[in-house]
């Protein structure tokens, strides 16, 4: 099946490039793509995402993620964004038509949490890219520049449906550094192919137990004393550094505004000399992204297990007036759902794992469900290049944990633990997340129920295109190319009994 | 207040003494799958001593004593216990902390065959029960690490059973291929080929040994003495091996030391099916396991569980990651049939084929009379995600169906207790507990806020 690219997000207009002006007012400089939203104003994204034709999915069982959920209805997808979802929708001139029937249709997946990319497989010492464990805060630092597009673990995770995913630095750093959010596109040669135009950048960091393991035989932190201790001394650091530029800025300007006026008479009664040009504070890109951070154009994603650790995050946060986008991990999220849901700070949590390491002992199934209950914003994340071929799965026991205990969570629910609840964390759920007209068309076409263990991804589109299509279009990286010569074509499914199907 | 303090005394009145559950019990109207294949509507299933007394229909129920513990499975799905092939199941409490492992001598002799799991096994792990209620009875608790790691413990989930737990001791020898040692394959099976040798010379020279008349081992004689049982053919040599020339290798080692070979892991498996499955060696792999995460794993295949079994290669699944979650066996099971292994052969593949594999097929893996009456009583499909365990039966009894997460969970059920979620002051404005200001977190005690 040939496939059309989505079009590059360069095209999108939306990737700026810093000039390093005169005439402009100075601000604390920024090379960011624009932010994205109630982070700062988002920018309007291009009406028309891709070239492609139009594109009607018939007849599948559509979950929008925003509600709905219809048992048979339609989906147009014109210009790379959704058009309209509903039943019996007509199929405009030149449209290419898909079948759908018996097929499920979701948003596509969404990871906050993953290091594809930075820990590429192979694991050889040539791909450990994910951690800048040189000092334990590294908030310079960029998961973008050591992301390596060729890493096989992206084509298994986007035949798992998911479309877009957080590339996080490791959580080795109190303050481990910047955050990209990419989508799985095919035959990228560069991370500026394929980062999500406009989103904006996370900031990662890290409680407990990790930064203590990794610089406690070295310069510190040795205990979660010396983390807290780092944190504050950073984001100190970063109101220091945002009043040194608001100062110039300040003197900036009373120069721009007195730059044409004759400059006072000196001591002698001459003309005295007019006033230097303020010049710029030194740039610190460290300290620049922690007060990016404080103006709320870089969200938090924080790396933080227990509910008492968690709880002095959020007091921290607040002292220094920065929120907490999302904590991830955070096993004891449900000791302190109250808490989470007041301080809107999202949870990206597994549905299962626990116990591997002291920060995660109390682990447990209903974490996810017990956040939901209480009116926070729960996130099924994976951390992992195998779970994240199958968030669905962990969506599905995490939502069954929950009715377990009587907890109401419905299917749209759990689907927006993988969907709007990510694309809410990440700030790009203006763009994606559900399936919204005027959205762009990230979706997944699943053989049947997207919460069965038996479910696959079928088909996954980006931007309204084809990335993926069982059987026909299967995109692979470079890296394999050549290994595995002969190999057995894949193995036929076999039907489940149906007996068992109807059993539950 | 005093239904506060009511529901206090209640957490704190201690919990009353578990009943021993009857000698008897009797599971009615499920759909039983046997374990070997079969199945059986509408089955009673009589336990009695802690083995399956008896199989059958309907009439059957009214043999039980009036006593017996009775459940009604009628509309549920009735397996096996589920067998949990290599893993370390109390012999590790937190993977990250080398003080709660148990599962390998310090000290880095490659052999260690003397080293038996069952003498390290904590009976009273968090881990048991958080398996047990998922539907595993019984585990293959494996040591780790060396060339050859040690011997395998059969254990039935009977949690806090110190004495009992234990089903059979040593019954495999586990050990590692690939660069198991001195960071070479070549060297690690020219380990393997002296250690072996030296054990069969050491069979038959005991006496020399003992008057230090032989030349030097490779090893200690315990550890020497520990793989006779292996070389004689009565237990078998659990080896981990991912990359198919290591597989090859390890069946041919098999066939030259008539050694009873089960393979792990073997994500490159199906590229060797044909010489597995006429050697008849088991491979025991986890089907998720499709990355290539080193080069011994490039051709790992979500299908390879599915291509075995075509082969006519016997497949057991497992979950082979750290072991607080071997009940995610049932979705790995899950995720082969989406992969194109048969039902029935997954099912199989956690229950019968991991006793076979491990030669304990006499007393585990399927429910016939006689055998351990390890039994699970599933709300659906145990394969699927929507599906539990609603009564798990260890050794004829059923369990509690309770954990160390099922109280966590329960104690965090309402967060009423502990008071406002408005707790969260700026870390400077923290009331202190000396200037009488509220504290910001209540202790149990204080009234629920709502």
């Amino acid at each position: 099946m040939s496939s059309r690219r989505p079009r590059s997000p360069v095209i999108s207009g939306l990737v700026l490039f810093l000039a390093c002006n005169r005439g402009t007012p100075p601000q604390p400089p920024s090379d960011d793509a624009a932010p994205a939203s109630d982070v700062a104003g988002r920018t309007a994204a291009p009406a028309v995402v891709s070239d492609g034709p139009p594109r009607l999915f018939r007849n599948a069982k559509v979950m929008t993620a925003a509600g709905d959920i219809f048992e048979r209805a339609d989906v147009l997808v014109v210009g790379g964004r959704i058009s309209a979802v509903g039943p019996g929708l007509a199929a405009p001139d030149g449209a290419v038509v898909v079948d759908a029937a018996g097929k499920t249709i979701t948003p596509g997946i969404i990871d906050t949490h993953s290091h594809i990319g930075v820990y590429a497989a192979p694991g050889l010492n040539g791909h450990s890219d994910g951690n800048e464990a040189s000092a334990p805060n590294t908030a310079y630092a960029r998961a973008e520049d050591a992301y390596w597009p060729q890493d096989p673990q992206i084509d298994r995770a986007r035949a798992g449906g998911v479309t877009t995913a957080q590339i996080l630095p490791g959580s080795a750093n109190l303050i481990g550094g910047r955050s990209v959010t990419v989508r799985f596109l095919p035959d990228a040669r560069s991370v500026a192919d394929v980062k999500f135009p406009g989103a904006p950048y996370g900031l990662k960091m890290a409680c407990g137990e990790n930064p203590k393991r990794v610089y406690g035989d070295k310069s510190g932190p040795k205990t979660r004393m010396g983390n807290a201790a780092g944190y504050r001394d950073a984001f100190q650091k970063a109101k220091e550094y945002e009043r040194t530029w608001s100062k110039y800025q300040k003197d900036h300007a009373d120069w721009d505004k007195n730059k044409g006026k004759p400059p006072p008479a000196g001591k002698d009664g001459q003309p005295g000399k007019p006033p230097d040009e303020p010049q710029p504070p030194a740039r610190d890109f460290g300290l620049e992204t922690l007060s990016l951070v404080l103006k709320g154009e870089i969200l938090v994603h924080n790396h933080c297990y227990r509910a008492d650790e968690m709880s002095q995050m959020l007091d921290l946060a607040k002292a220094y007036g920065f929120k907490i986008r999302s904590f991830h991990h955070a096993v004891e999220a449900y000791k302190i759902a109250d808490r989470l849901a007041a301080a809107d700070t999202a949870a990206s949590i597994w549905a299962d794992w626990w116990g591997f390491k002291a920060e995660a002992f109390d682990g447990i199934l209903e974490n996810a469900a017990l956040l939901h209950a209480a009116g926070g914003r729960s996130i099924i994340h994976s951390d992992s290049a195998t779970g994240i071929q199958r968030l669905n799965h962990e969506a599905a026991k995490a939502m069954h944990a929950g009715r377990r205990i009587g907890i109401d969570i419905s299917e749209n629910d759990a689907l927006r633990w993988l969907t709007a609840n990510p694309a809410w964390a990440l700030g790009i759920d203006h763009e994606v997340g559900t399936l919204t007209p005027g959205k762009r068309a990230d979706l997944v076409v699943w053989s049947g129920d997207p919460f069965s263990v038996y479910t696959r991804a079928e088909q996954v589109y980006i931007d309204g295109e084809p990335v993926f299509v069982r059987g026909t279009y299967e995109p692979g990286t470079d890296f394999e190319l050549g290994y595995n010569p002969g190999a057995a074509p894949p193995a036929a499914v076999q039907p489940v009994p149906s007996n068992m199907s109807a059993a539950h | 207040m005093s239904h506060i303090l009511l529901a206090a005394l209640t957490l704190l009145a201690p919990a009353p003494p578990a009943r021993p559950a009857a000698p008897v019990a009797v599971v009615t109207g499920g759909d039983l799958h046997v374990g070997d294949g079969t199945v059986v509507k509408n089955a009673t299933v009589l336990m009695r001593d802690g083995k399956f007394a008896a199989v059958g229909g309907p009439e059957l129920a009214a043999s039980a004593p009036a006593d017996a513990t009775r459940v009604d499975a009628t509309g549920k799905v009735v397996t096996p216990g589920l067998i949990a092939a290599d893993n370390q199941l109390g012999l590790v409490e937190i993977d990250l902390e080398g003080s709660t492992h148990d599962d390998a001598r310090s000290g880095d002799h490659p052999i260690r065959a003397a080293y038996d799991a069952s003498r390290a096994f904590h009976a009273e792990s968090s881990l048991i029960q958080v398996q047990a209620i998922g539907g595993v009875t019984t585990a293959a608790v494996a040591p780790a690490g060396g060339l050859l790691s040690g011997q395998v413990a059969w254990v039935d989930l009977v949690h806090g059973d110190h004495r009992g737990a234990l089903s059979k001791a040593g019954v495999a020898i586990d050990g590692n291929l690939g660069h198991s040692y001195d960071n070479s394959r070549a060297a690690a099976l020219a380990k393997l080929h002296e250690v072996l040798t030296d054990a069969q010379v050491f069979r038959g020279r005991k006496d020399a040994y003992e008057r230090a008349q032989t030349r030097p081992f490779a090893a200690h004689a315990l550890d020497l003495q520990a793989l006779q049982p292996a070389l004689a053919g009565q237990i078998p040599l659990t080896l981990s091996a991912d990359r198919a020339s290591d597989i090859l290798a390890a069946i041919d080692l098999a066939k030259e030391y008539k050694l009873r070979l089960v393979v792990v892991g073997g994500s490159e498996a199906w590229k060797v099916a044909p010489e597995l499955a006429a050697a008849k060696v088991p491979v025991v792999v986890q089907p998720s396991r499709n990355l290539p995460s080193s080069f011994d794993t490039l051709g790992a295949r979500l299908d390879n569980a599915a291509l075995l079994a075509a082969a006519g290669v016997p497949v057991v699944i497992a979950w082979l990651d750290d072991s607080h979650n071997l009940r995610n066996m049932t979705q790995e099971a899950g995720i082969a049939v989406a992969n194109g292994l048969p039902w029935a052969a997954a099912l199989r593949a956690i229950t019968l084929e991991p006793a076979v594999a491990y030669g304990q097929s006499a007393t585990h893996g399927s429910v016939a009379v006689g055998k351990v009456a390890n039994l699970v009583v599933w709300s659906g499909d145990p394969l699927e995600l929507s599906s539990r365990p609603t009564h798990v039966f260890v050794r004829g009894r059923a369990i509690p169906m309770v954990s160390r997460q099922t109280l966590l969970r329960d104690r965090y059920r309402s967060l009423d207790k502990f008071g406002s979620a408005e707790s969260t002051k700026s870390t400077d404005a923290r009331p202190r507990p000396d200037t009488g200001a509220a504290a910001t977190t209540a202790t149990t005690a204080a009234p629920p806020q709502k």
